[in-house]
C-alpha cells in the first residue's frame, strides 16, 4: 500500500494548518462523550481528518463508538472522512516520555545535584498517578502538531481535574523553569571557566517544554483554535458545577462558545405526574441558565429514551448538536403544579444502612460513573447515620475537586468541620481544598525540607543564590495527583490520628478514574517516602538526619495503616453508585473488576434514580432500566460476587438539604 | 582564574568545616546516638535490617543513652555539668591577602 493510499486526501485548505480543537467540558455524566463522539462522526463525515481523544482516565469513548479504542489512534469506520480516536493512557505515556529523557534528566540532575545515578533511577521509577492531567496535555501538543489533523475532538475528564489539565501548561513551564535554574550553575561555570556554554540536549529538552507550555497556553485561549462547549444537565446541582466551571474558564481566559443543557425531559405522550413535575423543575433550572450566561449561545437537547451508542445514533445526535436554533424542548416555568413526590413520614427506618456501615466501619466511600448521584447517595447516607446513631460522629468529607457536597446539604461547606443545618447533631461536613492543603504543609515544612536540599544541591557552599532558585522553584511544584494525595493525607488526619475527630467518614470521591487513583494513593505515597528515606539515609553524613526523616517515618506508618484501614471490610466499605443506563453499567463493571483486585470490600450497588410508573415513555424507560439492573444480577452471579443491590426512586426535583435527604433515604429499596 | 582559586578556597573550607562539625558531633554523643536511631528505624522502614536486628541496635542504642544520663546525672550531682561549647578552627580566609603578605 502506498503512502499516498494510506494517508487521507488532504484538502488544500487542511494542508499543513494547525489543528482546530473543540472541547467538551463538564460535570461527570452530562454526556461529555456521547456528544464529542457525536460531532467527532460528524465533522469526519464531511470529508475532514478528524481526531477524538479522551482524556478522562476512566474512559467510555469506546462505549459511545461501539469500538475497543486504546492509546495508539484506532480508525473508525465513517461514510466519509477519517475518523481516529484515542483512549490516552497516562501511566504509559510517562513511561514512554521518561524514557525517551532519561540520559537529558540525568545530565540535568546530575549537574545541578548530588544525586548520582543510583538515586535518579529510585525516583524516575516512582508511579506517579495523577499525572493524567499533564500526560494529556503533551498527548495533545502532539496532535497539535500540524497536517496530522484538520480539528481534534476532546472529550476530557470531568470539571475538577479538567480545571487542574488547563492549569497544566503553566506547571509545564514552571517544570522547565525548575530544570533551568538546576542548570543555571552549570551554565555559568562553563560560561566563566572559558569556552562559553555550549546549548545541549539538556538545554534543548528544558526550551521545548516551555515552548510546549506556552504553545498550549496560547492554543487555549485563541478563540480561532480551540472551541469550548459545556454541557450540563437541566439539574441545579449541574448548573452550579457549570457556574464555577465556565467561571473558572473565563477567569483563566478560556472562552466559552456554547453552553449545551442535555438530557431535557420531552413532553409526556400523556398525563404523567412525574413528567410534569420533572419538567417544571428543568424548566427553572433552563431559566436560571439562560440568566447565569447571558452572553452564551444555549442549546437545549432532548432526552432520548435509549443512550446513543454507535455510529448511526451518534450521526443523528451530531445533526442535532450542529443544527441551528433547535426548538426549545423545555416548557415554561410555573405552570405546573409543584406536587412534590417527598415520601411520607411513617416509612420504615432505612434497613439497608446495616449493609453499607454495621458498627465498626469507620470509612464508607461511595464512588462511581460522574453524574450518576454519588454526592446525593453519600449525603443522604450520612443524615441517615448521624440520625440512627446519635452519638457517633459523622463527617461526611468531600474530595472531588468540583465539590457539590455543599449543594446537595444545601449550605456552604469550607475545609473545616461545619455544621449542617437541619441535620442530627452528630453530623458534620467538609469540603476538601487541596491547594490550600498543599500551601499549608509547603510552609509548615519549607524550612526542615530548604536545609536538607540546600545540602544535595550542588557547590551550595560557595553560591546559594542559584540553589535557592532552584529549590524553590522545586517546591513551588505542585504535585501530580495533588488532589487524591491530600484525599488521603485528610482522611488519616480524620481517622487515623490520635483522638480522632470523627468515628465514621463518609466519603464522596471524584468520578471513576480519579477515585482508583485515590485508592492506589496510600501504596504510591509509600513508594515516594521510601525514596525519600533511602536518599536522606544515604546523604546522612552530609545532609544529617532532622525533622524531615522523623517526619517520612511518621508518614509510612500512616500510609501502612490507612493500607491496612482500606482493605479490612470490618472497617472500610466501599459503594458503588450507578444510574440504570448503558453507559454508567458498562463502567460499573470495570469499575467492581478493579476495586475487586484492590481487595476492597463492596457491600452494595445503588442502582441511583429509578424511573417510577408514569405515563407510557415512563413505562418503557422502567423496562430498559428493569434490563439493566437484571444483566447487573447476572454478573454478579458469574463472577460470584457478593454485593446487594440497592435501589433509588428518581426525584423531581432532586433531593436537596439534610431533611429531604433523609426523607427520600428511607424510601431506598434494598432486595 | 579568581572562580578557579574561589572554588579551591570553597572547597578546602567545606572540607575543614565537615572536620570540625564531626568532632564536635562525635563529642555529642546524646545526639549522635538519636540520629543512629532514627537511622535504624529508616532500615528497618526500608527492610534494609530485619526486625531481629533492629530491636537489637535499639536496646544497645538505648542502653547507652541510658549511661550517659546515669553519668550526667552522677556529674551534676556531684559538682556542675560540663559542657562542650564548640571547637575553634580557624582558617586563613583570604588567599588575595596571603600572597600580598611577605613573609617575616
Amino acid at each position: 500500500v502506498s503512502a499516498a493510499r494510506r494517508r487521507p486526501r488532504r484538502t488544500a485548505a487542511g494542508a499543513g494548518e494547525e489543528p482546530r480543537f473543540s472541547f467538551f467540558a463538564g460535570k461527570g455524566g452530562v454526556g461529555k462523550t456521547t456528544c464529542a463522539a457525536a460531532a467527532a462522526v460528524a465533522a469526519a463525515e464531511t470529508g475532514r481528518r478528524i481526531a477524538v481523544v479522551s482524556t478522562d482516565p476512566a474512559h467510555s469513548l469506546g462505549d459511545a463508538l461501539a469500538c475497543t479504542l486504546g492509546p495508539a489512534p484506532r480508525r473508525v469506520p465513517t461514510r466519509a472522512g477519517v475518523l481516529e480516536a484515542i483512549e490516552l493512557d497516562a501511566d504509559r505515556a510517562l513511561a514512554r516520555w521518561l524514557a525517551q529523557r532519561r540520559a537529558t534528566l540525568r545530565a540535568i540532575a546530575a549537574r545541578g545535584t548530588y544525586l548520582d545515578d543510583e538515586d535518579l533511577e529510585r525516583l524516575l521509577r516512582l508511579s506517579f498517578p495523577g499525572v493524567d492531567e499533564l500526560m494529556a496535555l503533551v498527548e495533545l501538543s502532539r496532535l497539535a502538531d500540524r497536517g496530522r489533523y484538520e480539528a481534534v475532538v476532546v472529550d476530557t475528564a470531568p470539571t475538577g481535574h479538567t480545571l487542574r489539565l488547563l492549569q497544566m501548561p503553566e506547571t509545564m513551564r514552571r517544570i522547565a523553569g525548575a530544570l533551568d535554574d538546576l542548570s543555571a550553575k552549570h551554565r555559568f561555570l562553563t560560561d566563566s571557566l572559558g569556552g562559553g556554554h555550549r546549548e545541549d540536549a539538556a538545554d534543548r529538552l528544558i526550551q521545548a517544554l516551555d515552548a510546549d507550555g506556552r504553545r498550549l497556553a496560547g492554543l487555549l485561549r485563541d478563540p480561532a483554535r480551540a472551541r469550548f462547549t459545556w454541557l450540563l444537565l437541566p439539574e441545579r446541582l449541574s448548573l452550579d458545577e457549570a457556574r464555577d466551571g465556565v467561571g473558572a474558564l473565563v477567569a483563566a481566559g478560556i472562552p466559552v462558545a456554547e453552553v449545551v443543557i442535555n438530557r431535557a425531559t420531552p413532553a409526556a405522550p400523556g398525563p404523567c405526574a412525574h413528567c410534569e413535575v420533572r419538567r417544571a423543575a428543568e424548566a427553572d433550572v433552563i431559566a436560571a441558565t439562560r440568566a447565569a450566561f447571558p452572553k452564551i449561545p444555549l442549546r437545549v437537547l432532548p432526552g432520548l429514551e435509549r443512550e446513543p451508542s454507535g455510529l448511526v445514533a451518534l450521526r443523528r445526535l451530531g445533526r442535532r448538536l450542529a443544527g441551528d436554533s433547535p426548538p426549545d424542548v423545555a416548557p415554561h416555568a410555573g405552570r405546573v403544579s409543584r406536587a412534590r413526590r417527598l415520601p411520607r413520614k411513617d416509612l420504615p427506618p432505612a434497613s439497608w444502612l446495616d449493609r453499607v456501615a454495621p458498627v465498626g466501619v469507620r470509612l464508607v466511600v461511595f464512588t462511581g460513573k460522574g453524574g450518576v448521584g454519588k454526592t446525593t447517595c453519600a449525603a443522604a447516607t450520612a443524615v441517615t447515620l448521624a440520625a440512627v446513631r446519635p452519638q457517633a460522629r459523622v463527617l461526611a468529607l468531600s474530595v472531588d475537586p468540583a465539590h457539590s457536597l455543599g449543594d446537595v446539604l444545601d449550605t456552604t461547606l469550607a475545609d473545616t468541620d461545619g455544621e449542617v443545618p437541619g441535620a442530627p447533631a452528630g453530623l458534620r461536613a467538609r469540603e476538601l481544598d487541596a491547594d490550600r492543603a498543599f500551601a499549608e504543609l509547603r510552609a509548615r515544612y519549607q524550612d526542615a525540607v530548604e536545609r536538607t536540599f540546600a545540602a544535595l544541591l550542588r557547590g551550595s557552599r560557595f553560591d546559594v543564590a542559584y540553589d535557592r532558585e532552584a529549590l524553590r522553584g522545586l517546591m513551588d511544584l505542585a504535585p501530580p495527583g495533588l488532589d487524591e494525595l491530600f484525599a488521603v493525607l485528610t482522611i488519616v488526619e480524620v481517622l487515623l490520628e490520635q483522638d480522632p475527630p470523627a468515628d465514621v467518614v463518609v466519603l464522596d470521591t471524584a468520578p471513576t478514574g480519579h477515585a482508583l487513583r485515590l485508592f492506589q494513593m496510600p501504596a504510591t505515597a509509600l513508594g515516594w517516602v521510601h525514596a525519600l528515606l533511602a536518599i536522606l539515609l544515604k546523604y546522612r553524613d552530609v545532609v544529617g538526619l532532622g525533622e524531615l526523616a522523623a517526619e517520612l517515618l511518621a508518614s509510612a506508618r500512616r500510609l501502612r495503616e490507612l493500607t491496612a484501614l482500606l482493605t479490612d471490610d470490618a472497617r472500610a466499605r466501599v459503594v458503588v453508585v450507578t444510574r440504570p443506563a448503558e453507559l454508567p453499567d458498562r463502567e460499573t463493571e470495570r469499575l467492581l473488576d478493579r476495586l475487586r483486585r484492590l481487595r476492597l470490600a463492596v457491600p452494595a450497588v445503588v442502582v441511583n434514580a429509578v424511573t417510577p410508573e408514569g405515563c407510557r415513555r415512563c413505562i418503557r424507560l422502567r423496562r430498559v432500566e428493569q434490563r439493566l439492573v437484571a444483566r447487573l444480577c447476572r454478573r454478579r452471579a458469574t463472577r460470584r460476587q457478593r454485593w446487594g443491590i440497592i435501589s433509588t426512586p428518581a426525584l423531581a426535583p432532586p433531593p436537596r438539604g439534610a431533611r429531604a435527604l433523609a426523607l427520600w433515604a428511607r424510601t431506598w429499596k434494598p432486595e | 582564574l579568581i572562580i578557579l582559586d574561589t572554588l579551591i578556597i570553597g572547597g578546602l573550607k567545606f572540607v575543614l568545616r565537615r572536620l570540625a562539625e564531626a568532632v564536635d558531633a562525635e563529642m555529642n554523643d546524646v545526639d549522635v546516638l538519636r540520629q543512629e536511631l532514627l537511622a535504624a528505624q529508616m532500615q528497618l522502614e526500608l527492610g534494609e535490617i530485619t526486625e531481629a536486628r533492629f530491636v537489637e541496635v535499639e536496646a544497645a542504642l538505648l542502653a547507652r543513652l541510658r549511661e550517659i544520663r546515669e553519668r550526667q546525672e552522677a556529674e551534676a550531682g556531684a559538682g556542675g555539668p560540663m559542657t562542650i561549647t564548640g571547637i575553634d578552627v580557624s582558617i586563613a580566609d583570604d588567599i588575595e591577602d596571603d600572597s600580598s603578605d611577605r613573609p617575616r
